[in-house]
């Protein structure tokens, strides 16, 4: 190519990049001034609660917000569940404050990582963290925290619970529900009804539902890493609970497990709807499924029961929590909506449409002396079970560690590996990651 | 050379290809060299990118463990998975060239997956792997199989996925349908006359005469085969690739060490890590083509 081709492609591909830029960036100033018409400041709100249920309660919420206002008007922009976190750590890395929405939902474990990797706006000197405290479960305003500074405020929250089915239980002649493992074992023994092969019911399996991990928090109230730092994960509790697992897949077999597993799918299916399963653990609001699809149901609520007496009805929860997103163009405004979120207010609806649990306890307290009949037992024992629940913020020192340590309960769970092979593996990887990181 | 018009007709060439040049410039060759860069750093997105020479890629090699399962897995996925499509495409097309009743028909059915795509077919795979109620273990029943627990044992979940990518073969068999359809007949008729049988006739005759396509298909089917993602992320509980790490393929890995973790700077290395070992296997695929592909009226 000769010298003077070069030189003209290249002045010709800047110009037309340049006139491309050019483009974008009007074309967007053209939207953003577009929406704020009005003199109020227009806040973007992202969130993932597009469903029938859901959506209108959170617009519900925010119309409420904006008629109280004069200053701020918030605009909800729904992204599916799969693609609103990637699309906000986009616009931020993209630090183009037109792109940077102002408010976003972010998931309560991620918040310290992602605060320590400066995603998200500290709040100190936004919010009244002082009060907010005093509020919110200490467990997830613990999830918020990274060195002494406030990255999101929590939002929601969901317990795991014990669902039992009284008339099942009475049939084999229990008037109580179960407080501990054993009782847990025992009762599932009596109830379980297996021939040729296949479950004509089954009392309890500690893997529908929910997962290992919960069992490993249950058994003794501590998260694989401490809040000081000591990796607990190959303990004799946890040893106790990958066999108390074992002993039930073995007594029940593998095979007919899965069987009776795929045979319900969600919802309407549900094994414990349809009376196949005596003893469920589910979230609180498994609630509004009976109360739609389970009305014949003689059913009552117990948090999780306990390895043994005394050793804590420990229960797992996520969470949602409402954070600035690093960069946003209204930081002080965003605050103002997020306080008012988190607010008793807003969280007793949110809680007492959704049948949810949520952060501010006040709020959580006040649904559960307004409820009545069977509404208020099932909200009433998540609000106690609340107590004894643990959140897993993502180790900032170790973030990858759930690919460290659930292949290797995996392998327990299969029969691959004993349990306690798996848990020594899970704590000398765990631990030898948090030494690289140091 | 020198002649006006001539240099006219250059510039409006590389007018028509501008599109085409600011969009490889800005959208692929940008990008490329800046993760080339970054995999030098420790870049998370936003909080920092330091220099760190080579320390990503001698984690990768020494101290990720992780990272060699998902090269093996994802080795093991492209060593069985392509030539077993590429046979199974060549098979379907033989067949459907014999011109048998129905043709169309089965043509239309055989290509049907290839048109359907995605989460889709992977949640449908997944009710049809199902291990007691699923469609395939049931007609192994048939046979008296007791089938094996598919997605849920870390033995077989590689195997199911090969299965699954074997379905979709509708695709490539098209191209070789239409190149098998351009062998000229004379040829048969020729080898008719001598006494050659099938065998004859598919290894002296079709075979060379449709190895510009084999290649091609092997190429695009290699490639594509390493850049496995989807299927794992769907199909794996949680995306995490488990059961036991059997399903974390290389990409997975990546895709968590970017968004999951934010080590954005060590998934970059280890994009140029798998961009390398795909650009040698693709020399050296083209290198080795000239013995075996045969490109008539064409002396390489």
């Amino acid at each position: 190519m000769k010298k003077g081709t070069v030189i003209g492609l290249v002045a010709l591909l800047l110009v037309t990049l340049g006139g491309l830029m050019w483009w974008m960036q009007n074309g967007q100033q053209d939207t953003a001034s577009n929406v704020e018409s009005e003199d109020r400041v227009t806040l973007d709100f992202w969130s993932f609660w597009g469903s029938e249920t859901r959506r209108p309660i959170i617009e519900k919420m925010i119309s409420d917000f904006n008629e109280s206002q004069d200053e701020i008007f918030v605009k909800h922009t729904f992204i599916p569940f799969g693609d609103i976190w990637t699309k906000e750590l986009a616009a931020v890395a993209s630090k183009n404050e037109d792109a940077i929405p102002d408010v976003v939902v972010g998931d309560i474990n991620a918040i310290k990582l992602r605060g320590q990797k400066q995603q998200v706006e500290p709040l100190n000197t936004l919010i009244d963290t002082a009060s907010l405290k005093e509020v919110m479960h200490p467990e997830a305003w613990d999830a918020v925290q990274y060195e002494d500074e406030t990255y999101a405020v929590p939002f929601t929250m969901d317990t795991r619970l014990l669902f039992y089915n009284k008339k099942m239980l009475e049939e084999a002649g229990y008037t109580e529900p179960p407080q501990t493992w054993d009782d847990l074992t025992e009762m599932s023994e009596k109830i379980t009804v297996k021939q040729n092969n296949t479950f004509e019911q089954v009392g309890f399996y500690p893997l529908f539902g929910v997962g290992t991990d919960v069992w490993l928090i249950n058994s003794d109230g501590r998260n694989y890493i401490s809040k000081d730092g000591d990796v607990t994960i190959d303990t004799p509790e946890d040893r106790e609970a990958l066999e108390w697992i074992n002993a039930f897949t073995e007594k029940m077999g593998r095979k007919e497990i899965d069987a009776f597993k795929a045979e319900f799918g969600e919802q309407q299916a549900n094994p414990f709807l349809s009376e196949k399963v005596a003893m469920y653990v589910d979230v609180a609001t498994f609630y509004t499924q009976i109360r739609d699809y389970g009305q014949h149901l003689d059913y009552g609520v117990v948090p999780l029961p306990e390895r043994e007496e005394g050793s804590g009805h420990y229960s797992w929860s996520g969470g949602f929590a409402l954070e600035i997103p690093k960069g946003a163009k209204h930081p002080e405004e965003a605050a103002t909506f997020i306080e008012y979120m988190a607010g008793k207010e807003a969280q007793m609806y949110w809680a007492e449409q959704n049948f949810d649990q949520v952060a501010n306890q006040d709020a959580g307290q006040a649904v559960a002396d307004q409820l009545e009949g069977q509404e208020q037992e099932v909200y009433s024992v998540a609000l106690s079970a609340m107590e004894n629940t643990l959140l897993t913020p993502v180790p900032v020192e170790v973030p990858d560690l759930v690919s460290l340590v659930n292949p290797e309960l995996e392998q327990a769970t299969l029969g691959k590996k004993t349990p306690e092979e798996a848990l020594q593996a899970a704590e000398r990887k765990v631990k030898a990651a948090k030494e690289g990181t140091q | 050379m020198k002649h006006p018009l001539r240099r006219a007709d250059t510039w409006q060439g590389y007018l028509f290809i501008m599109p085409w040049l600011l969009g490889f410039a800005v959208l692929t060759a940008g990008p490329m060299l800046f993760s080339l860069f970054a995999s030098f750093t420790d870049y998370d997105m936003t909080s920092r990118m330091n220099f760190v020479g080579i320390s990503n890629y001698l984690t990768m090699f020494t101290k990720d463990d992780l990272f060699w399962v998902s090269l093996y897995n994802t080795f093991f996925f492209v060593i069985w998975s392509v030539p077993l499509t590429t046979i199974g495409a060549m098979i379907l097309a033989l067949l459907l060239n014999k011109g048998i009743p129905g043709q169309r028909l089965f043509r239309t059915i055989f290509y049907l997956p290839a048109v359907l795509s995605g989460v889709g077919v992977y949640l449908l795979w997944m009710q049809m792997l199902s291990p007691s109620s699923g469609l395939i273990n049931t007609m192994l029943g048939f046979i008296g199989i007791d089938g094996p627990a598919w997605l849920a044992d870390p033995e077989w979940t590689k195997p199911a996925l090969i299965l699954m990518k074997m379905w979709s073969v509708g695709g490539s068999m098209l191209f070789y349908l239409a190149s098998l359809q351009s062998v000229p007949k004379t040829l048969y008729e020729v080898g008719a006359l001598e006494g050659a049988n099938w065998w004859h006739r598919f290894r002296y005759i079709t075979f060379p005469l449709i190895t510009p396509v084999v290649f091609f298909d092997l190429i695009t089917s290699t490639i594509g085969a390493f850049q496995i993602f989807s299927e794992a992320y769907v199909m794996s509980e949680g995306g995490n690739g488990g059961p036991v790490n059997s399903l974390l393929f290389y990409n997975l890995r990546i895709w968590n060490q970017a968004f999951e973790v934010y080590n954005m700077g060590y998934a970059m290395s280890m994009t140029w890590f798998l961009f390398v070992i795909v650009l040698l296997l693709t020399l050296f695929n083209f290198k080795f083509a000239k013995k075996w592909v045969y490109y008539e009226g064409d002396r390489r």
